[in-house]
């Protein structure tokens, strides 16, 4: 039962103050064993703010972050599953399928977290899943200027992962959750 | 005339215990102490004024009084005498004890072989055991006199003591069938983490199914939640709020399980059957803690948890070896039920807390040896918290060794009135033993001796402390 946190774009201080009280209530340490950052966090504070919640934390680069040291893409394995992080504007068209899942095929890894569309998604296709976390305080995006601010929390326990979506819509915090299952002989998602 | 309050038995050199392993104490015939090499620096002063007597107990204190000098003529009759007052075996197990004495005191029975009494006691109770209803009264008298090693059956004989299994022999099977698969159901529920507890309630509620059909591509789909049970959940009654905050206590327990009897294989090392047996003592503590919210884990509880393990888990038959850990849990229970109060901090003051216990024992010595009492509480003042303590709610088995002190648990367990009477006599036998050491030692000193208690012959001590329930406060004045 590996907690997972996965978030990003939360461009403070530029675009945002700070994740929404919210959301902060709910982050204590503690609780979660790893922190995956797809980029775009922006400053040094944010960074350390994360590593207080959870001292094992990855995070890649996005293009507006002020560390030029995170790198582009990272690949770490949590259980069963392997997992890569890219921020994303670097895969074009920002936020298609195919692209995301030719990115996933290189990396090869069965979930990919990426960012940079400011929206929450989560695909599948044969090579595995994509998972976009969004922007965890909803700041305005490249595309849009309405993003509800999101992060998604996944509990990977064996061979099953358990996608937990919080959202923040009109000022109240939304749980979902997304199941799947990974066969253990492929390397793909079924 | 100083030692009126305590009798010239007590003080005689034949009951001491030993202090270090150079000196031999006890010598056989008691007529060789004046000629002893030994005793010539410490006989002079002895015979001249009793003070100086005081300051040589770092040597032996059996010697260290002026009346063993002329103790020394009249002891050929007193281990005779003895037998007169009580039983007949402890003193001539004493004896035999006593004269097997090479090695520090300590019981030597194990090494040296079993004595005829111990032969004929663990016949004694093999002929209880095999009968079909037990007397449990029976049972009580004969573990009383200790439990020999030999014959495995310290276990059954314990779980009988702890009421874990009826008297009547045709029950055992069903009842022990049913509190084992009701552990089980107890590990079930308790040990599942809130994972395992959300896939069930999917499953059962057939959400289990969508993602299973192995569709190519798309967004996946995504289900609601039920009752706002997520991970990060701040609800009370949120299982993962519950989870995280059972985790202070689950890192507590792993700590000191870790932590138990380190110098011993069966329970710490990188074997298989150590972590095997470490995880047992874990779970049983996991679920008593759980089942119990009111006092939860205290530290020490590992320790009383610890012998009852060991000899489950040793019992020669495969059966009931393997089935340790639920019979363990059972009989902890049984044996903290006695005790728990002396674990929750807010009756620390109350009439049944710990400080009122070693307020009784405290009153215990004073009935019994005064002098010492006084000695120790008032002139040293040596609190009895600072060495009662740990006796007490560790059940005495951080004070000696492990085998020790599973004799020293089968007298405790075997009293009718109670473990605790007879550990507030034990403890009461433990000062009485090393009173010379005490009377001469300042604070530190005295402090330092109690904290580590020396080495001593166990079947002495649990002797001394048994006649101290025979004659109650017949020994002052």
């Amino acid at each position: 039962m590996v907690l997972v946190l996965a978030l990003g774009d939360l461009h403070i201080p530029h675009r945002a103050a700070d994740l929404p009280p919210k959301f902060k209530s709910m982050l204590v340490p503690g609780k979660i064993q790893h922190i995956i950052c797809t980029g775009n966090l922006c400053i040094k504070e944010v960074n350390d703010y994360m590593k207080s919640l959870c001292p094992d934390m990855h995070v890649t680069r996005g293009e507006y972050d002020e560390d030029p040291r995170y790198p582009e893409t990272k690949t770490l394995t949590i259980g069963q599953f392997k997992v890569g992080i890219c921020h994303g504007h670097q895969v074009i068209p920002w936020g298609d399928l195919d692209s995301l899942a030719m990115l996933q095929r290189q990396l090869d890894v069965d979930i990919l977290v990426t960012g940079h569309t400011h929206q929450f998604k989560a695909y599948k296709h044969e090579g595995g899943v994509v998972i976009n976390p969004g922007s965890a305080t909803g700041a305005y995006s490249s595309l849009t200027y309405d993003v509800n601010p999101s992060f998604v929390l996944m509990d990977i326990d064996g061979l099953r992962v358990v996608v937990y979506v919080y959202e923040l819509i009109d000022g109240e915090v939304k749980v979902d959750k997304i199941d799947f299952k990974k066969t253990a002989t492929t390397h793909s998602m079924h | 005339m100083v030692k009126k309050q305590v009798p010239e038995w007590l003080n005689s050199s034949l009951w001491s215990s030993s202090t270090s392993s150079s000196s031999p104490l006890l010598p056989p015939p008691p007529s060789d102490t004046d000629d002893h090499g030994g005793d010539d620096d410490r006989l002079p002063p002895l015979s001249s004024k009793p003070a100086p007597s005081m300051h040589s107990y770092a040597t032996s204190p059996s010697y260290g009084s002026s009346t063993v000098v002329s103790d020394s003529r009249t002891k050929p009759p007193i281990p005779v005498s003895p037998p007169a007052i009580v039983r007949e075996e402890p003193p001539k197990r004493e004896v035999k004890d006593v004269r097997r004495d090479d090695d520090n005191g300590t019981s030597p029975n194990l090494s040296s072989g079993p004595s005829p009494e111990e032969i004929s006691r663990q016949a004694q109770l093999l002929a209880e055991l095999s009968r079909k209803v037990i007397n449990i009264g029976e049972l009580r008298k004969l573990a009383a006199q200790g439990i020999p090693d030999g014959a495995g059956i310290r276990s059954t004989v314990w779980k009988l003591l702890l009421g874990y299994l009826p008297s009547d022999r045709s029950l055992w099977a069903s009842e022990m069938a049913k509190k084992r698969s009701q552990y089980r159901h107890f590990k079930e529920d308790l040990l599942m983490n809130p994972s395992e507890i959300t896939r069930r309630l999917d499953k059962s509620s057939g959400l289990e199914n969508d993602e299973a059909k192995g569709e190519g591509k798309g967004l996946l789909s995504r289900s609601e939640i039920s009752d706002g049970e997520h991970p990060l959940s701040l609800r009370k009654a949120s299982i993962w709020n519950q989870f995280f905050q059972d985790t202070e206590i689950m890192e507590q327990i792993d700590r000191d399980v870790k932590r138990t009897h380190p110098d011993m294989n069966f329970f710490s090392g990188d074997s298989p059957f150590a972590k095997s047996n470490q995880d047992a003592l874990r779970n049983i503590l996991i679920v008593f803690a759980k089942l119990n919210p009111g006092i939860r884990y205290v530290q020490g509880m590992n320790e009383i948890l610890a012998p009852l393990y060991f000899m489950f888990r040793n019992d020669p038959d495969e059966d009931n070896a393997s089935s340790a850990e639920a019979d363990t849990f059972f009989c902890f229970v049984e044996v903290l039920s006695g005790f728990r109060d002396h674990f929750c901090q807010q009756l620390d003051n109350s009439v049944v807390g710990i400080r009122s216990t070693i307020t009784r024992l405290s009153q215990l010595l004073k009935e019994h040896d005064e002098e010492l009492w006084r000695h120790l509480e008032i002139t040293t003042k040596v609190n009895p918290q600072f060495y009662a303590f740990r006796w007490i709610t560790l059940l005495l088995t951080q004070e000696f060794n492990f085998a020790d002190s599973l004799h020293i648990w089968d007298a405790l367990l075997s009293d009718p009135e109670g473990p605790l009477e007879t550990l507030l006599r034990v403890c009461c036998a433990m000062l009485i033993l090393i009173r010379r050491r005490l009377l001469a030692g300042d604070f530190t000193a005295n402090l330092k001796l109690l904290q580590n208690y020396p080495p001593t012959n166990i079947s002495h001590l649990l002797y001394v402390a048994n006649k101290l329930h025979v004659h109650p406060s017949g020994q002052s004045l």
